[in-house]
């Protein structure tokens, strides 16, 4: 066993120096790369994210991590929303909307090209607007486009869509993914291979690993600012920092760790910004299910939860306090905050009218930083109230889209939803996971979509009172967009107003 | 780690034997190592019992007022992010972790002793077939296995339970086979062979007192690797569900703050080393008072 004590000492010796070469080549490596390394630097951008998409195709899947990755930067619409929040042309160059405003007619932009080289022109928006309402769409939003009654081309760089009934939703629609245009001999393998009009073209998708983009010669607009971006997907938010410290990525996106700011604010190398975006931090309740079909249950808990602690102790503080599923960049924004304060002794007691004390349910929390953050504090709180509530952690997304989003198996859940403007898809639809009755709300959604500007607003108000008032989900806080980069980056959007992540603005300065 | 340790407890020591020179000291170090890891474990299991009739606060509720407090007069050990009290999560924390280690070893225990003895009283096919596939068992890493499990049955402390525990079923197996090949070389058991004593009446008489010693040793170190393997399903979310106080999940959760709250950290970190160092130094002590080499041989 024991060895001599020479033998000991050359093999600690060859270790040594083993190790000292590894150490000298590693150093030579480094500093050949960093001459030549800046200038490779400069045309790639890195960027962390977390929660890799399952596939590329939003068409049949559902989830965020696709548009953020392919809407802006694979696939472009029509119109678009600014940071601001209103409609601006994209492929379209400008469009007419009839008196009756059940038509519009868009004049297309010439000269652009998807990504397997062919043309774009007034087909291509028929082909894209009429496979939203084929089966071939599976994704829940194609709803969106129910109120397009046909599409007609006109001329080749002009098209006539038009409306069964005049709606303020249907163009803001038309900036999200269901207004995405495709080309009808590239939608073969869109999970893997996805042919857009957009800056940016599918270069390599390691699963499990990184989705690159390169940027693509052919693009009709500006180039983007720099020729390939991977997008790296990691597994926790902690490691996302670490890369960025570590030089391993430039731009962390959405950072879901923000006790980890601290680290980087006032150092000079990094940028914070902390913009808001429209993703609602949703704890649901299944609306169809024992206990929370009781309408007094589900207000007990909106009651119990005290939504401002959650915020501070899950997410720093950091987001914005809202009341109501509805982001304030949305044009029917309102206060709800005082419709629900904390207050245990007004929970407890609905839960003994609703006789409901003592009550035991299963919480489904998605493996998702928020969600976990969340749900401790959640939990907490409701035991406070008698409802004492079991984490049962659901892998995300396959596992919780398939059982709590599908199946709807669960009874509580807690996830972000980060469609623009997804009121009406959460509860307009008993269908959806949340299971809300949604026949008080119908005819006043209706009215209100076909109503001018300022009826729309007002009548959604109605609409989002209501849905409140039923305490149909607990809008827990708007969700922060948290962004932390290298500080020789430009461009970088701090609001995160889309459903993407556009890329294309992004440069080194 | 895991398999130095291991081995030295199944193989290790019957092949060494002291020879007089080294007995004495040995010997002393062993009662120390015993007298150490005892204490330590000791410290572990009043956690947990006091868990049960004292905590200062409730681990698992939330004070958003009093979060993220350094160690203080009030909370011990401070309080995380959610503002709960460290010290009581410590505290209840050992309850999960003697939990996972009692079932982990009790199923190893169960399982891999018999097989043993019955693969070192059977011999032949029946010895080579069990072994070999207990050494199948030994090569893929346990800790894989458990994420398996949690993957395919969700993560819970009952599948941390049984899959670390399956794990563990190698090494008792082979520490019982061992230990009984010994046993039936004897003198006292081929008297007994000859006189066609019953396999079964031969094992408990003869064959499972005289290893019991060296399985015992095998509980303790097993034990030491069952807390660890849980910690470390635990800190992967493949553990104890939140919000019942786990060690491993209190030192995940703390990741975000190694900077700016250490202390968060370190006391769940403490807690861990604190009960494998001592079920460790426990196996350890016990070996050397147990092994027949060095007590001039109980049969």
């Amino acid at each position: 066993m024991r060895r001599s004590i020479p033998a000991l000492f050359a093999s600690r010796l060859a270790a040594l120096g083993l190790v000292s070469a590894l150490a000298l080549t590693a150093c030579s490596a480094g500093s050949s790369n960093s001459s030549g390394g800046d200038a490779a630097a400069k045309d790639t951008l890195n960027v962390a994210l977390t929660g890799e998409p399952v596939n590329l195709d939003f068409t049949t899947t559902a989830g965020a991590a696709i548009p953020q990755a392919m809407m802006s930067n694979v696939y472009e619409g029509l119109v678009q929303v600014d940071q601001e929040g209103k409609i601006q042309p994209l492929l379209a160059t400008e469009w007419k909307v009839s008196e009756d405003r059940e038509s519009y007619t868009f004049t297309l932009k010439e000269g652009v090209k998807f990504s397997n080289g062919a043309d774009f022109t007034a087909d291509d928006v028929k082909f894209s607007l009429d496979r939203v309402k084929s089966d071939a769409w599976k994704n829940g939003l194609k709803s969106k486009m129910d109120v397009v009654s046909s599409v007609k081309v006109d001329s080749p760089t002009q098209v006539t869509v038009t409306l069964s009934q005049p709606s303020q939703a249907w163009l803001y629609s038309m900036t999200t993914l269901v207004g995405a245009m495709f080309d009808e001999s590239g939608v073969s393998d869109l999970a893997n291979q996805p042919v857009g009009t957009g800056p940016y073209a599918l270069g390599e998708w390691k699963r499990g690993e990184a989705i690159t983009l390169k940027a693509r010669e052919d693009y009709w607009g500006t180039k983007p600012g720099i020729p390939t971006v991977n997008l790296r997907y990691f597994a926790d938010a902690v490691a996302t920092t670490n890369a960025l410290k570590s030089g391993d990525v430039d731009l962390v996106y959405n950072m879901q760790a923000p006790e980890l700011l601290s680290g980087f604010e006032g150092d000079s190398k990094y940028q914070v910004l902390k913009g808001t975006s429209n993703g609602e931090i949703i704890l649901s309740m299944n609306n169809k299910k024992a206990p929370f079909n009781d309408v007094r249950v589900r207000q007990a808990v909106m009651y119990a939860v005290d939504r401002q602690a959650v915020m501070d102790t899950a997410w720093a503080g950091l987001g914005t306090q809202v009341g109501g599923p509805v982001p304030t960049t949305d044009p029917y924004y309102e206060d709800l905050n005082s419709v629900y304060p904390h207050d245990v002794d007004k929970a407890k007691s609905l839960l003994k009218e609703a006789g409901a004390e003592n009550l035991s349910i299963t919480f489904s929390v998605p493996t998702r930083p928020y969600a976990q953050a969340v749900s401790e504090i959640v939990v907490s709180q409701l035991k406070e109230v008698g409802i004492n509530a079991k984490i049962e952690s659901a892998e995300f997304p396959a596992v919780w889209l398939d059982k709590v989003f599908t199946k709807h198996e669960y009874q509580m859940s807690v996830v972000l939803a980060v469609e623009s403007r997804d009121v009406l898809t959460m509860f307009n639809n008993p269908d959806y996971y949340i299971g809300y009755d949604n026949s008080k709300i119908k005819a006043d959604a209706a009215a209100a979509d076909q109503a001018d500007e300022a009826g729309y607003v007002q009548g959604m108000k109605k609409v989002v009172r209501q849905i409140v008032d039923d305490a149909a989900a607990d809008t827990l806080f708007i969700f922060p967009n948290v962004v932390v980069g290298k500080a020789g980056l430009a461009g970088v959007p701090a609001n995160s107003v889309t459903e993407a992540l556009s890329l294309s603005g992004i440069a080194w300065k | 780690m895991s398999t130095t340790s291991q081995q030295a407890a199944t193989e290790g020591r019957p092949a060494t034997g002291g020879s007089t020179s080294t007995r004495r000291p040995r010997r002393r170090r062993g009662t120390l190592n015993l007298r150490i890891g005892a204490s330590l474990v000791a410290v572990v299991v009043l956690a947990a019992l006091l868990s049960y009739v004292w905590t200062p606060f409730d681990p698992t509720q939330a004070m958003p007022s009093d979060r993220l407090q350094a160690p203080n007069a009030t909370h011990w050990f401070g309080t995380d992010k959610y503002g709960r009290d460290t010290f009581s999560a410590v505290l209840q924390g050992a309850r999960i972790t003697l939990l996972v280690g009692v079932v982990a070893v009790g199923i190893a225990l169960l399982v891999g002793t018999p097989l043993g003895i019955w693969a070192g009283m059977r011999r032949g096919a029946a010895e080579e077939v069990t072994m070999r596939f207990a050494d199948i068992l030994l090569a893929f890493p346990a800790l894989l296995m458990a994420i398996m499990f949690a993957a395919s049955f969700g993560a819970s402390t009952v599948t941390a339970m049984v899959a670390i525990g399956l794990g563990s079923v190698p090494g008792f197996a082979r520490v019982a086979r061992s230990g009984t090949l010994q046993v039936m070389s004897t003198e006292y058991v081929q008297a007994a062979r000859a006189s066609s004593q019953p396999a079964l009446r031969m094992a408990r008489r003869h064959v499972l007192p005289n290893i019991a010693g060296m399985v015992v040793v095998q509980c303790s170190v097993t034990f030491a690797l069952a807390v660890l393997a849980e910690a470390a399903l635990s800190f992967l979310g493949l553990g104890t569900p939140p919000p019942t106080p786990s060690w491993g999940r209190m030192l995940q959760e703390s990741q975000q703050f190694l900077d700016s709250m250490p202390a968060l950290a370190i006391f769940p970190g403490v807690a861990i080393a604190v009960a494998v160092l001592g079920f460790n130094l426990l196996g350890d002590g016990l070996r050397d008072r147990f092994d027949p080499k060095m007590t001039g041989g109980k049969s």
